[in-house]
Order: structure tokens, then C-alpha cells, then sequence
């Protein structure tokens, strides 16, 4: 099982808070290190090679005018997702979105939210694509 | 953020600009226990099999499509070479099995249905030669099924008497589809050593070592690595090596994320991934490109063969590292009329059948979607299928020959399938005769390599 560096930033900052006073960067270290093996061994824990994550990675390019984000997240709101993570670039004149959504809990499923962002990418004249976080996991990470 | 922005970036590029897609999703069903000794029910047991794995393909293929916005290009069935379970059968049965397997692919939705095959490397059975005869009836009264037979093999040698068979079964077939530019043996494989986990059709077929059914992915993108080696510019060979392995290890690990999550859905085991670049008639999406793009002026001229033997092995080096589950051809294809870059090579003269024989020698299959002058002799046929089976037996390796005589072609014309079968050029033949040779017959004795125990 593999621990991400946010789960290991969290971990660090628990073990921060616990040993409050006595926190030293050595004895820190040492905590992190016992949890982060013990996750790593924890039995029952193992996940298939295909984990279905339930996040998707939303990319919009396009000509950067007023309201884009506006209009994505109030529709990803609409749809009961989670942002997890957004990073947000202008390029000269354009645009770029980058967004980890969280879609296991919307009533909607992607095909529907793709559905709905198609519309959106319409009316703003910009590109929304919409792919599952898998995809990226697999192709990008050993 | 758990992704560079590039990463993304770069996904987003491969499957929306580059054409990368997954070029098949292709089910292999065993129809080993669908034997009656009465015909009719031969096979309504065989459409009940197909139906009862096959029927819900399409649907999940494209739910795994939607899920990760990626497209599967052909969603396929592959089933039990017919000869081995149907042995009994005469040529007429064969066809009417034929009928059978085409009317399931088209309940169920799909465009090919690939395993109207024999395994005749050392021997034929009685059922088998009535298979092979049945070839072209069959293949002309049907849309969707594909037919391979394996002639060679390192193992067994070259079986020349099947070759005879089946260069008069393709010259047949020809003519039993003249009225379609001889469509027929566009779906006609002739192979040595073939691969019994192979997904691409129509060479595919659902082998006896298989299980009961199983799913296998292949995997496509000449586009992305096309793109790829553009975006290297001038680097030498080493570095080039890597980037064309860094790009088919992406790929690779996609193909091998959908066909696992099809598998998945079916909830039947997950086979290999057959991690070959196959060309479309797309502008892009061609193996000719990616050779012209690594320095040769076309394809066909010197340096070709090394540089596709360079391509393929990067491609296979990639693939291993990416998936532990590589199976089927795992290459690159070189088919001539489903890639433009091909057929503009053959039409300005600069790729000849003669070049094309030396570069199968180094690619994982052989000499795909040639389309010949309709009066090449039956001997000279075999004597072209016996050299790429040489090719294959001599070096351990798959070749194939998918050729076509069109009926009633001159070099200098062309036959146009449309779709994904593309637009063949008809190649120039040598006129010298093999007749004597091929006519011998028997079997050429399997080479050293094969003492391997």
C-alpha cells in the first residue's frame, strides 16, 4: 500500500500536536516512521490494483474571461462533489484549470457530470475535460 | 496537488489530441463443451454459450469508456479454435457453425467475431482439412467472422501441404468476393507460431490452454509516440529508445487499467495485454509516420528494418516493465492498408513486398493487408506464405499473412474497404515461379531452435 506525502504531512502534524512540548524534530521523525510502517503493514488494507478512487481530474482550458470558475464550481456543487485539490494558471491569455474532485458521494455519475460541464465549456467557449484520478494513478505512478 | 500539472497535461494531450485509444477489448469464450453430434444443436449450444458470456460486452466496454474518458475503438469476441471442439463436422457443417458464430456477433452488437481457426503445424486432423475447405464458403456467406489457420511453427516446421491449402483457400475466397474487392480475405490469417492469447482480430482466437472465458486488451497509439519522437528532436539513438519506452509504458499501464476493469465488470479473469502499436487509416495514426519521424525519408528505404526493429523492441521493453500480464504479438504492426504512411509508400513506388518480408522479420507480425494482383498464381501465394513462415520458425517469433489476390486487379489499382480495413494498393509480385518447390509438399522439418529440451 502506498501512503501519500498529504497522508504523511497529516501524520507529522499529529504526532506534532500529541507530543506537543516534548516534540522534537529527531523524536518526530521516529513517530512518523513507526506509523507510516505500521499503515504500510496493516493486514486487510491491501487494495486492488484497481482501486476505483472516486476522484476525477477536471482540466478547462480556454480564452480567460469573468466567471469560469464561478460557473464550474457552482456546478460541481449542484452535482454534491467535493474539490480536493485546484491549481489555477494564467498563460498569457489563457486559461487553465486543474481540479481533483471528489465524485463518490454526488447522486450523479460522471457520465452525467461530463454532461452537465459540456454545457458549461459551451457557454464560456472553453475546453472541460473530465477523467478518472485512475487513469492518471496508473499511467503516472508505479 | 498529488499530479504535476505536465502529467496531467500530458494525459489529457495523449487521449484527446494524439488519437491514443485502447484498440480492443476482445472476450475469448471456449466453446469446448458445446459439442452435440447433431448439427442443430451444435449450434444453438454455440449462440447460447456466445450470448450467455458475450451479451453484455458493448454495455460494459462502453461504461469503462465513459468512467475514464477513454475510447475503446473495437469491442471484440474470440472464441475456441472451431476445428478442435467441431472435429467431426464435414465442410458444410463448418459453414452452417460459421452462420452461427456471425449471427451472436451481430445480436450482440459487434463488428467481428474472430476463431473460425486450425492448428495444422505437424498434421491436419479429418476435421480440420474440411475446416480449411470450408474457409471460403464460409467467409463469403458471412459478415463477421474472421478465420486463421497456424501452418508452422518452431516446434513443428513448416506444414507446406496446409500451405497449398491455404493459398488455394485464399485464391478461392478472393473470388467468392470479387463482388466486394475480395473483403473476404481481409479476414483470412495465415500464421506461424501463432499466439493463443492474441486480441487483435483477425488473427484472434480463445486458445486451448485458455479458460473457460477471459478478457484480453490491445492496446493502440502510434499517434502518441508519433508525438513523442517529434517532441525529442535530434537525440541519438539511445535517448530516442527512451522516450518511445517512457511513452508505450503510459500507454501500457492504460490499456492494462481498462481491460481490467472490463474484466471486472464481466466478472470473468483478465488475460494479457497485447501492447502493439496498431496503425488506423487515420492521418496520425500510422507506423510509417514514426519511422519517417525517427530519419528515414519513407518507409521502404535502407534503414527502415533497423528502425523499426528498434521501435518494436522498445516497444516490448515497455511493455514488460509496465504490465505483468504482456501477452499476444506485443510489437508493432505493419499493415499496408490501414496506414496511410504505408500506403503512401507503396503507391510512390518506395516500399516493395520484397522490403516489407525483411521488416516482418523484426516487427511482431508479417505481411498484413497486402493486396496482390487477382492473377498471382496459387504457388506463388504459398511460396509468400512459406518464406514469412520461415521467417517466423527460423527466429522463434509470430509471423503472419493476411494477402489478398483481388479479383480481378492489376498493379497500378487500388481496393477500398473503408474503415478501420482501410485502402489497399495492389503490390507488385516477382513472376519467377515457386511451383516446384511448394509443390513438393510434406512438411519442412522443424530447425535446430526447436531442440530446446
Amino acid at each position: 500500500m502506498r501512503i501519500s506525502e498529504e497522508e504523511i504531512r497529516k501524520l507529522t502534524l499529529e504526532a506534532m500536536s500529541e507530543l506537543g512540548e516534548r516534540a522534537t524534530p529527531e523524536l518526530v521523525k521516529k513517530v512518523v516512521e513507526k506509523s507510516v510502517a505500521k499503515i504500510g503493514s496493516a493486514p486487510g488494507k491491501i487494495q486492488s490494483d484497481t482501486f476505483d478512487s472516486g476522484r476525477i481530474i477536471l482540466t478547462a482550458f480556454g480564452l480567460d474571461h469573468a466567471g469560469i470558475i464561478a460557473k464550474i464550481t457552482q456546478a460541481i456543487a449542484d452535482a454534491e462533489c467535493d474539490i480536493r485539490d485546484m491549481s489555477q494558471k494564467i498563460l498569457d491569455v489563457f486559461f487553465t484549470l486543474i481540479m481533483i474532485i471528489d465524485i463518490s458521494n454526488s447522486p450523479k455519475d460522471l457520465k452525467e457530470i461530463q454532461t452537465d460541464m459540456n454545457k458549461i465549456a459551451e457557454e464560456m467557449n472553453i475546453k472541460v475535460f473530465m477523467q478518472h484520478e485512475d487513469l492518471f494513478r496508473f499511467m503516472h505512478r508505479i | 496537488m498529488p499530479y504535476e500539472f505536465e502529467e496531467i497535461l500530458e494525459t489529457i494531450k495523449m487521449t484527446e489530441i494524439e488519437h491514443f485509444d485502447i484498440r480492443t477489448v476482445t472476450l475469448g469464450i471456449s466453446l469446448r463443451d458445446c459439442v452435440d453430434r447433431n448439427i442443430e444443436i451444435t449450434k444453438q449450444k454455440i449462440y447460447d454459450k456466445i450470448l450467455k458470456y458475450g451479451k453484455n460486452h458493448v454495455k460494459y466496454a462502453k461504461e469503462v469508456e465513459d468512467q475514464y474518458g477513454l475510447s475503446i475503438a473495437n469491442k471484440r469476441i474470440a472464441v475456441t479454435p472451431i476445428s478442435i471442439p467441431f472435429d467431426h463436422f464435414k465442410r458444410d457443417d463448418f459453414v452452417e457453425i460459421a452462420k452461427t458464430l456471425d449471427k451472436a456477433a451481430e445480436e450482440i452488437g459487434i463488428d467481428f467475431i474472430a476463431g473460425f481457426s486450425a492448428l495444422v503445424q505437424k498434421g491436419f486432423t479429418n476435421g480440420e482439412r474440411e475446416l480449411i475447405e470450408s474457409i471460403p464458403y464460409a467467409l463469403s456467406q458471412t459478415k463477421r467472422v474472421c478465420s486463421s489457420v497456424n501452418v508452422a511453427s518452431t516446434k513443428a516446421g513448416i506444414n507446406m501441404d496446409a500451405i497449398n491449402l491455404m493459398a488455394e483457400a485464399i485464391k478461392k475466397t478472393a473470388e467468392l468476393t470479387k463482388d466486394q474487392n475480395s473483403i473476404g480475405c481481409a479476414k483470412l490469417v495465415v500464421y506461424c507460431n501463432v499466439p493463443e492469447d492474441n486480441p487483435f482480430v483477425a488473427g484472434a482466437f480463445h486458445g486451448i490452454s485458455e479458460p473457460e472465458v477471459v478478457l484480453n486488451v490491445g492496446i493502440s497509439g502510434p499517434g502518441v509516440v508519433l508525438d513523442a519522437i517529434k517532441s525529442a528532436g535530434k537525440t541519438d539513438l539511445q535517448s530516442l529508445a527512451e522516450v518511445i519506452k517512457r511513452t508505450v509504458f503510459k500507454i501500457t499501464r492504460a490499456g492494462e487499467l481498462v481491460g481490467r476493469k472490463v474484466a471486472e465488470k464481466h466478472g470473468v479473469p483478465f488475460g494479457i495485454v497485447d501492447i502493439s502499436l496498431a496503425p488506423t487509416p487515420a492521418e496520425g495514426d500510422s507506423i510509417a509516420d514514426i519511422l519517417i519521424a525517427m530519419g528515414v525519408e519513407d518507409v521502404g528505404a535502407p534503414g527502415t528494418t533497423a528502425a523499426l526493429a528498434m521501435l518494436n523492441d522498445s516497444v516490448k521493453k515497455a511493455g514488460l516493465m509496465a504490465s505483468s500480464s504482456v501477452g499476444g504479438m506485443s510489437g508493432a504492426f505493419i499493415p499496408v492498408s490501414e496506414d496511410q504512411g504505408m500506403i503512401r509508400a507503396v503507391q510512390k513506388g518506395h516500399l516493395t513486398i520484397e522490403k516489407l518480408e525483411a521488416m516482418t522479420a523484426v516487427c511482431s507480425v508479417g505481411l498484413d493487408m497486402i493486396a496482390v494482383p487477382g492473377d498471382t498464381p496459387t504457388s506463388t501465394i504459398a511460396g509468400i506464405i512459406a518464406d514469412e513462415c520461415a521467417i517466423g520458425m527460423i527466429n522463434n517469433k509470430t509471423t503472419a499473412v493476411r494477402i489478398i489476390p483481388a479479383y480481378g486487379k492489376k498493379v497500378g489499382d487500388t481496393v477500398d474497404y473503408g474503415g478501420l480495413l482501410g485502402l489497399a494498393p495492389i503490390m507488385k509480385v516477382s513472376n519467377l515461379s515457386c511451383e516446384n518447390f511448394v509443390g513438393r509438399g510434406g512438411r519442412v522439418p522443424a530447425p535446430t531452435g526447436s531442440l530446446t529440451n
